[in-house]
């Protein structure tokens, strides 16, 4: 039987994993590293595990996914980069962008000064924390502003205080196009865009294959270095789909035997 | 050549190194968090000094990188020396000592610490110089901050602070865990304390930069416990003129 090191914080291990624990139950031995309950010593090197799957995203799981990167042959779903890449959402439209993927313009500015697009949407600028997005829209002769109250609150004050801005051009779309990668396995839905109807999962089903899509998906989690990811497209009014987010750790209980499919390759990585 | 400095501040070495380049002739537009609009915007330039390595410089940096524009000093390796972890890296990775890292929520760390574990420094898990630096002798010199703490071993003994310009090295006591502008001691250089700076700035190839380093009174052994990219050099008093260094060795690198 494998062993699975699974790198969590409390938030996911109460909310997201119970499925996924009762599913590999016989299947791999798990043990548990909580971000609020883990010691992070440089020295210790001892890690017995096959395989380690990160489910969060918090500078203490980071930093241990780092230590065992570079202290051991032991694969981690997904790598400590990947994880900071896309919760730096700056980062990763910069490096989207490079690679080719048509991303919606960004910008992040002083507050104060406007970005050099119309239309935008305010979004935090360090996806990093577990909450959700609020976010407060605007339309005004013909402009629409959103803004997400998280971005305003981690500009403005709080712990972080940035005073600054990170804009994203605005794409109206009439769907929002889902796309979770497992492995080489991707699995295709769409739902009516979440700023419209803040119920997701009420309009989410799942489509076809579109090949524009895993196209996209495929050089997307490759330039970021993802194994698990969710991404998400809107598509313009002259048919260009634009990949608006990108997750390093999804919540596969939203996909057909998504647990299943999870543990199988986890399992399959850990015995290669 | 028009050239952008990302720099905290508007003075300082920053201003030194904006007037020596325009004297050159260069158009030069020095970037700080007020002016900085990280855009297409920054496009316009010819290359770029990150001079400063706040979060938003080095975001700046990583734009100008993607879209082929130079950074000088290198980005990656500028933010590797923000990050903490990334440096302890960095100095194992040099062949050199640094001292044992931990990381945690508080009460975790006060559980589970020994006591032969103290004495520690408290330090930004980003950041460097001596801002937000703290010794904690004990458990309870622990306080809640909302988040993991990062933490360093203490390593007792004499502190220096080494400059280096290309092959010149410049080394001065100073008192521990102040910053680079404290006052300082000149000292009569060891071969160690050289060999130390050199194998640092050689292995990353590096044109400049500086080194807090340690004397463990213990073992006589040097430790590296903070590496910094762009120094101020406001304590460098060696044979050159460090304005005039820096500004050569930049646009050569540009040329290259």
């Amino acid at each position: 039987m494998v062993t699975l090191g699974l790198i969590i914080d409390e938030y996911h291990l109460e909310k997201k994993v119970s499925e996924f624990l009762k599913y590999m139950q016989g299947k791999a031995k798990i043990n548990l590293y909580v971000e609020e309950r883990y010691l992070l010593d440089f020295s210790n090197m001892n890690f017995k595990e096959d395989i380690f799957f990160i489910k969060a995203k918090g500078d203490v799981v980071i930093n241990l996914a780092k230590l065992i990167e570079r202290e051991t042959h032991i694969p981690i779903i997904n790598s400590p980069t990947s994880i900071w890449l896309c919760y730096n959402r700056f980062l990763n439209s910069t490096l989207l962008k490079k690679v080719g993927i048509r991303v919606p313009e960004f910008s992040l500015n002083p507050i104060g000064e406007d970005p050099p697009f119309q239309n935008y949407i305010v979004k935090n600028i360090r996806d990093q924390k577990n909450y959700a997005f609020n976010p407060l829209i605007k339309e005004k002769e013909g402009k629409i502003t959103v803004r997400d109250e998280r971005a305003l609150i981690e500009a403005q004050g709080g712990k972080e205080n940035y005073q600054y801005l990170y804009y994203q051009q605005f794409v109206k779309s009439q769907w929002e196009y889902k796309v979770y990668c497992i492995g080489d396995e991707l699995f295709f839905s769409k739902q009516i865009p979440l700023l419209i109807d803040p119920d997701k999962m009420k309009s989410r089903r799942i489509i076809k294959e579109i090949p524009e899509l895993r196209e996209i998906a495929l050089k997307a989690i490759k330039a970021v270095g993802l194994k698990i990811a969710s991404i998400d497209f809107l598509q313009s009014k002259n048919g260009d789909f634009y990949l608006t987010d990108i997750n390093s750790s999804p919540n596969f209980n939203y996909i057909q035997n998504g647990v299943k499919i999870v543990g199988d390759y986890l399992i399959r990585i850990a015995k290669a | 050549m028009k050239i952008g400095i990302l720099s905290k501040r508007n003075k300082m070495f920053a201003a030194k190194i904006k007037r020596y380049l325009e004297s050159e002739g260069h158009i030069v537009e020095l970037y700080t968090l007020e002016n900085l609009n990280i855009n297409q915007s920054l496009l316009k330039n010819d290359f770029y000094i990150l001079k400063s390595k706040h979060m938003f410089f080095l975001y700046a940096g990583y734009f100008l990188d993607g879209n082929k524009i130079p950074v000088i000093p290198n980005v990656n390796l500028s933010y590797r020396h923000k990050n903490r972890i990334e440096a302890h890296y960095l100095i194992k990775h040099a062949g050199l000592l640094g001292p044992n890292v931990y990381m945690g929520m508080v009460e975790v760390l006060k559980a589970k610490l020994k006591k032969s574990d103290y004495p520690l420094i408290q330090k930004p898990l980003m950041g460097s110089g001596s801002r937000g630096v703290r010794l904690i002798t004990s458990s309870e010199d622990l306080t809640t901050a909302g988040g993991p703490i990062y933490l360093e071993k203490y390593i007792q003994g004499i502190h220096y602070l080494s400059y280096f310009i290309d092959d010149k090295v410049c080394v001065y006591e100073k008192l521990p865990l102040s910053n680079e502008h404290s006052q300082v001691k000149a000292i009569e250089m060891t071969q160690d304390l050289i060999d130390t700076t050199l194998q640092w700035k050689n292995h990353y190839n590096m044109l400049f930069g500086h080194l807090d380093i340690v004397r463990d009174e213990k073992t006589n052994k040097l430790y590296v416990v903070d590496p910094g990219s762009f120094p101020e050099f406001s304590n460098w008093n060696c044979s050159v003129d460090p304005v005039k260094e820096v500004c050569q060795l930049i646009l050569n690198e540009y040329v290259k």
